[in-house]
């Protein structure tokens, strides 16, 4: 059984505008000690997603439906109280901006210290020096007299640690990182990624990596779930989807994206901008960007299907299976002929 | 041959550290810029690279004279524009524009789109109402926006149509050079492709000058010609965009591309990327000699912290800081901690800036 099973989810959000389907009927899951990884455009849903699984949603103005399956328990149906012994504990989760999701008038050791005895029934002197063996753990030095000092005494790759160690600190089965090093530098960049391997290899956890960066995909992840304007528009193992991309929209983003190793004339460009989730087009949400578009693509909204020879390998679009797989070996020739 | 556009010496800015209410006294400097020395040839791109608080922003204030410079000089098209009155400088700056990282931000929300790209005509009083009108309306079409929209606010267009009108507002005066301060930064990859390719369009159809500014290695190599790497305020190296990603000299070059992930599961995950240490240091108290020593790999006690390496010359416009630079590219992990068994010091002799 997977430790997380997504099935069918939707989120709905009532706007005085209407109602914006911010997630459309997505399904996935997660193995234990595996790394799924989200990908997409800003608002196509992949922090909502993440964040319906947590219970994180106003609860005013939210419709969901589908199940969330963690460990067997549907955790949309759960109430606030099991929920709350399940995040932080059983989920942790990991923001994007470490700027501004410490509290800056706690000190760092208070704040930890809070995550530990919220879960735990221990004595705080315990609980700090567990804060401080996690501190250590995330690679801060000197973390006996650091612990006492306030966010604002640490730079953006230091405090991106200290929320990896706040999230680590009961040794949660799955982490869900939104966007772990988009404020960070490449070089903190790859400190951060280094640290989350090392310790899934350690700890044995599953890991949900949301990011728009295809690199980080393609380093980090097992699986590659693309989002598109709230729906799932191609989902398959890392190496199946970078040697054999099957949709259209992906094509479009590993065409537009600048790559160190590969000398590139000009970018292939996806014209046009992602839609309002308010009035999605009919269809393939995709279609009104889609170089391929066919009559049937303006109607018929395609479903997530496997392709014929691959069953791990999912895609929705219509176009025939002959044209992709042309498509998308031109798409590789057309790389590796530039690689050196 | 392409004559100089834009030339750099040793331009230094230092921001003074003061104590005291009254009587505020300089207890230190924080040297944001600290001795850059480089050329922009017209026509070329200049790609300048480096992590947060490296000084890259500073710098394009200052060759923008949006800061006045500590110590050095600016020549733009021949004419030492360094210490020039706000009069004078007012007619060198219809040659010069920017654009800036944050499109949500650059862009006054209280204003029509017509009134921020026309401003700067306006300004420079380049045509009547009529005629500024006619003239923003041919831009926004340039750039790829419709005219029609001359009348709507910023908060009407997404983060992508911002950026758009951004760099309609650093075309609108014909100017020979644009400096662009991350410009894409901010936006998501498929719109990134999209105003990469209007920037490329831009310079064939207009011969424009850029220098671009970027922390991303990706954007940097696909846009540029040269590759300025900066560390601390400091050039670390410099050279033509082939050379600097094929054969990069100095560690710190090296570091920064294996850091740099790779969208190609199974090349990424077989090259072994070279993990830095720590962070940036304190621009108010920079380690002695080379800056980079405290998190260098190639560290030799007793020459990288005593001696500041000089810009040595690679040949081609090639230079590079270091004392010991990287033989080849790219190293193995193990490779890269030491200097190779016998590898001599690069020589001293000064150096050569093209």
């Amino acid at each position: 059984m997977a430790l997380l099973e997504v099935n069918d989810l939707k989120t709905y959000f009532q706007t005085d505008d209407g109602i914006v389907k911010a997630v459309d009927g997505v399904s996935f899951s997660v193995e234990k000690g595996k790394t799924l990884g989200i990908v997409g455009e800003s608002g196509s849903g992949k922090s909502v997603t993440c964040l319906t699984i947590m219970g994180l949603n106003s609860k005013k103005n939210t419709i969901t439906s589908g199940e969330a399956l963690f460990n067997g328990e549907n955790l949309l149906t759960a109430g606030s109280r099991r929920l709350r012994e399940i995040r932080g504990n059983d989920i942790a989760m990991i923001f994007q901006d470490p700027m501004t999701s410490l509290n800056p008038v706690h000190s760092i050791g208070a704040q930890l210290v809070e995550a530990v005895q919220l879960h735990r029934d221990v004595s705080k002197k315990v609980a700090r020096a567990r804060a401080v063996e996690l501190l250590k753990a995330v690679g801060i030095p000197r973390a006996e007299r650091r612990v006492d000092d306030y966010p604002h005494q640490f730079s953006g790759g230091m405090r991106q640690r200290v929320m990896i160690a706040m999230a680590l600190v009961n040794d949660p089965d799955l982490l869900i990182a939104d966007e772990p090093t988009t404020a960070l530098d490449v070089t903190t960049q790859a400190q951060i990624m280094n640290l989350i391997k090392r310790l899934q290899d350690d700890f044995g956890s599953a890991i949900i990596v949301i990011t728009h960066d295809l690199g980080v995909v393609a380093e980090a992840a097992d699986d590659v779930l693309v989002m598109y304007a709230a729906e799932v528009a191609e989902q398959a193992p890392v190496e199946k989807l970078f040697n054999r991309p099957f949709h259209p929209y992906t094509w479009g983003l590993l065409g537009s994206l600048p790559r160190l190793d590969i000398e590139v004339e000009r970018l292939v460009q996806i014209p046009g901008q992602p839609p309002s989730l308010l009035r999605p087009p009919s269809g393939c949400r995709f279609h009104p960007r889609c170089p391929y578009v066919m009559d049937k693509c303006k109607q018929v909204d395609p479903p997530l299907v496997a392709i014929s020879d691959d069953s791990d390998h999912l895609q929705a679009c219509h176009l025939d299976e002959e044209t992709k797989d042309r498509e998308a070996k031109k798409l590789l020739e057309s790389t590796m002929a530039q690689a050196s | 041959m392409a004559e100089d556009l834009l030339v750099v010496e040793d331009v230094k800015k230092h921001f003074p550290v003061t104590r005291g209410i009254i009587f505020q006294k300089q207890v230190g400097a924080v040297k944001a810029v600290d001795g850059v020395s480089f050329t922009v040839k017209s026509g070329e791109t200049l790609g300048i690279v480096g992590e947060s608080g490296c000084g890259k922003s500073t710098l394009a204030r200052c060759i923008m004279r949006l800061f006045d410079t500590t110590d050095g000089k600016i020549v733009f098209d021949g004419r030492d524009i360094t210490k020039l009155s706000r009069a004078n400088m007012r007619p060198i700056r219809r040659e010069m524009m920017m654009i800036f990282q944050d499109p949500y931000a650059s862009l006054n929300p209280r204003k029509r789109v017509g009134q921020i790209v026309g401003e700067a005509l306006e300004v420079h009083k380049l045509g009547t109402a009529s005629e500024t009108k006619r003239r923003v309306q041919e831009l926004l079409e340039v750039v790829g926006l419709n005219p029609e929209h001359y009348n709507r606010f910023p908060h009407e267009f997404s983060g992508g149509q911002r950026q758009r009108i951004g760099v309609a507002r650093a075309l609108a005066i014909n100017p020979k050079l644009i400096v662009c301060d991350e410009p894409v930064s901010a936006l998501d990859v498929s719109v990134q492709a999209q105003i990469l390719n209007l920037l490329e369009d831009l310079q064939q159809d207009f011969g424009l000058t850029y220098i671009f500014i970027a922390h991303d290695l990706n954007v940097v190599r696909h846009i540029s010609d040269r590759v300025l790497v900066m560390y601390l305020g400091k050039v670390v190296e410099l050279a033509p965009k082939a050379e600097l990603y094929d054969q990069p000299k100095h560690p710190y070059t090296g570091a920064l591309l294996s850091a740099v992930p790779i969208a190609d599961p199974e090349r990424g995950r077989a090259r072994q990327p070279i993990v830095l240490e720590g962070d940036v240091p304190s621009p108010l108290n920079p380690p002695s000699a080379c800056n980079f020593h405290p998190r260098c790999p190639r560290f030799q006690a007793g020459h990288c912290d005593v001696v500041d390496p000089p810009l040595y010359p690679f040949g081609d416009g090639h230079i590079a800081a270091c004392h010991y630079p990287l033989e080849r590219w790219p190293l193995a992990a193990d490779e890269f901690r030491k200097p190779a068994a016998g590898h001599p010091p690069a020589e001293t002799e000064t150096s050569a800036v093209s």
